[in-house]
């Protein structure tokens, strides 16, 4: 028995290394190559650690290319998306959660075929309507779009967590004289506080990496965020730079993967949770 | 008397709208509505028309449909789209279930390694999808400073990643499954953790080994999660873009041009609004299909309330 009991260690180890070299070579990779001159870049044998690593790599890019925009921008998208969906979704996610009415199912379900649409099939006739209101190149219109895009997402989550808290606990407080937006804003949102944590950084994540909506809905490259900024680096960079693309692409990630990384037990919690109610 | 009068009482104005579902709702309908309804009827009536992206005068024809059907492109398009999809699907879905049940397993053996390979996988996942075909573009990269051209090359081995048509698409699939991957498994990982420790326990009792188990109790139960797997990763490959733009841009040729690529190209690169909205078309009748076959699922099994 514990003989199995170390085999069965000895080929789960086995197993998690070779997952984490194919999930963790090519970011390693890429910083590996952001760290290097351009000889180590085109040396016959590769440079696998860059013993003198060239930080100015990345004082190169921050000073050189507009990284540092694209990534206020980005931030500045993701945080008005975040709170508009959050507002948005808390309130619908409050009527799934808390009526029943005739046309609920069909509801729920139309709110859910909107999240199987193609972002670039709706960006286009978006686009032509944008063109003709003057919202092209305004980020009011781009962070109702990208609300729109992770809403039926936030809303099913959301909706699913509130789920959880029994309904008596609502007709107490109305019982006791408080009005459903006092049972949503006093009872509701402190106990599902790590439910909308959690939906709040999906929706971050998510709206971090939107590329199509950005890409159709934005034409000024003063306004691009991080993914489309970098694609547009991308297409005017050749071989020689290909230091920089690499650490123009770290910088790009660093921020999204250490919230993830920081917050990730979290929220695979909130997410298991969800699945064990659903 | 008491009651007649707090029954008036939510009956009063405020009280009355509070007291409906509808202005909770309310919110998410109109933004739902303008940024998806009015696009679906409006890209559904451009798919009949010759419009262009520059030019204001269109005429209605079915000419945008014959003319898609009729292109050469289009039978390699649906052929790209569907080996991407299927070998997507099928390996992220694999993958994903191997690594979820590897890292339960290691969790619940209370192995510490299991929850940072959890990490390292998710973390593919938090990376925007152009990003990862950069980082991609810059593996496969054909120069000397390729390093998997180059460690293929030590065992004699070349390569043409990106430049031979079958070959791109192979690559192109396999960095998407390295994205897609990290979804598959937290859904799987989710499934497990409620999986009835009794019958886990009873089956264990009854002598079956880990292969049994597997077969014939860890899999059947988890069914349902891999249907909905299958669906949600199939709708979202055949939507996706990004990360082949970045990667290959559609190349070479039009090797790699996935049915949502081809869309794009069509109206932003050759401004043929009419051919490009009919593929549009296309696209969202393969996903209302599928959403169809969804819904049907979730209903049957009563998962929806």
């Amino acid at each position: 028995m514990a003989r199995r009991e170390r085999l069965t260690r000895a080929g789960l180890y086995l197993l998690y290394v070779v997952i984490t070299l194919f999930f963790l070579f090519p970011i390693f990779w890429v910083l590996s190559t952001s760290l290097k001159s351009v000889q180590q870049l085109f040396a016959a044998r590769p440079v696998w650690f860059p013993l003198d690593p060239r930080f100015e790599n990345y004082a190169y890019v921050f000073n050189n290319t507009p990284i540092v925009r694209y990534l206020f921008n980005s931030a500045l998208i993701v945080l008005l998306t975040v709170v508009f969906t959050l507002l948005v979704a808390v309130l619908a996610a409050y009527g799934f959660s808390r009526y029943t009415f005739r046309y609920k199912k069909p509801s729920l379900m139309a709110v859910l075929v909107f999240q199987m649409i193609s972002p670039v099939v709706i960006s286009i006739p978006l686009y032509r309507l944008f063109v003709e209101l003057g919202l092209l190149n305004n980020y009011v219109g781009l962070v109702v779009v990208y609300s729109a895009v992770v809403l039926p997402f936030t809303t099913w989550f959301l909706k699913g967590y509130f789920d959880t808290i029994p309904y008596e606990m609502d007709e107490a407080a109305i019982v006791d004289g408080a009005s459903r937006w006092q049972v949503l804003s006093r009872i509701l949102l402190p106990v599902c506080a790590p439910g909308v944590a959690t939906a709040a950084i999906l929706a971050a994540v998510l709206s971090w990496s939107q590329f199509v909506v950005p890409f159709i809905l934005l034409d000024d490259v003063d306004l691009y965020p991080v993914s489309v900024g970098l694609v547009n680096l991308q297409s005017n960079t050749d071989a020689i730079t290909l230091h920089y693309l690499s650490a123009a692409s770290m910088i790009a990630i660093a921020p999204v993967v250490a919230v993830f990384v920081l917050l990730q037990r979290y929220i695979v919690n909130a997410l298991t949770r969800g699945a064990i109610k659903g | 008397m008491l009651a007649t009068k707090s029954a008036a009482d939510r009956r009063a104005w405020p009280g009355l709208l509070l007291d409906s579902p509808f202005p909770w709702l309310l919110p998410l309908a109109a933004i739902l509505g303008v940024t998806f309804i009015y696009p679906i009827f409006e890209i559904a009536r451009l798919s009949f028309t010759d419009a262009s992206l520059v030019g204001a005068e269109y005429s209605y024809t079915l000419e945008s449909y014959l003319s898609l059907f009729r292109s050469p492109y289009f039978a390699n398009m649906l052929n790209v789209t569907a080996i991407f999809v299927s070998f997507s699907v099928v390996f992220q879905i694999l993958f994903g279930l191997l690594i979820a049940l590897s890292v339960d397993r290691g969790a619940r053996m209370g192995l510490k390694t299991s929850i940072v390979t959890r990490t390292v996988v998710l973390s593919a996942w938090a990376i925007p999808g152009v990003i990862i075909g950069i980082i991609w573009s810059i593996l496969y990269e054909q120069s000397a400073a390729g390093i998997l051209n180059y460690i293929l090359g030590s065992i004699g081995l070349s390569v043409p990643f990106l430049s031979d048509p079958q070959v791109a698409q192979a690559s192109v699939t396999v960095a998407n499954i390295w994205r897609g991957t990290a979804f598959s498994m937290i859904l799987i990982y989710a499934g497990l953790q409620t999986l009835p420790e009794d019958v886990m326990e009873a089956a264990r009792v009854d002598g079956a080994n880990a292969w049994q188990r597997l077969f014939r109790v860890v899999l059947p139960l988890l069914a349902p999660i891999l249907f909905i797997d299958l669906v949600v990763v199939s709708i979202e490959t055949f939507n996706t873009f990004d990360m082949v733009l970045a990667l290959t841009g559609g190349g070479p040729g039009r090797s790699t041009e996935v049915v949502a690529l081809s869309i794009y190209n069509q109206i932003f690169q050759q401004f043929d609004l009419g051919q490009g909205a009919a593929t549009a078309v296309l696209l969202l009748t393969i996903n209302m299909l599928m959403t169809f076959v969804y819904i049907r699922y979730l209903e049957r099994n009563e998962e929806i309330g």
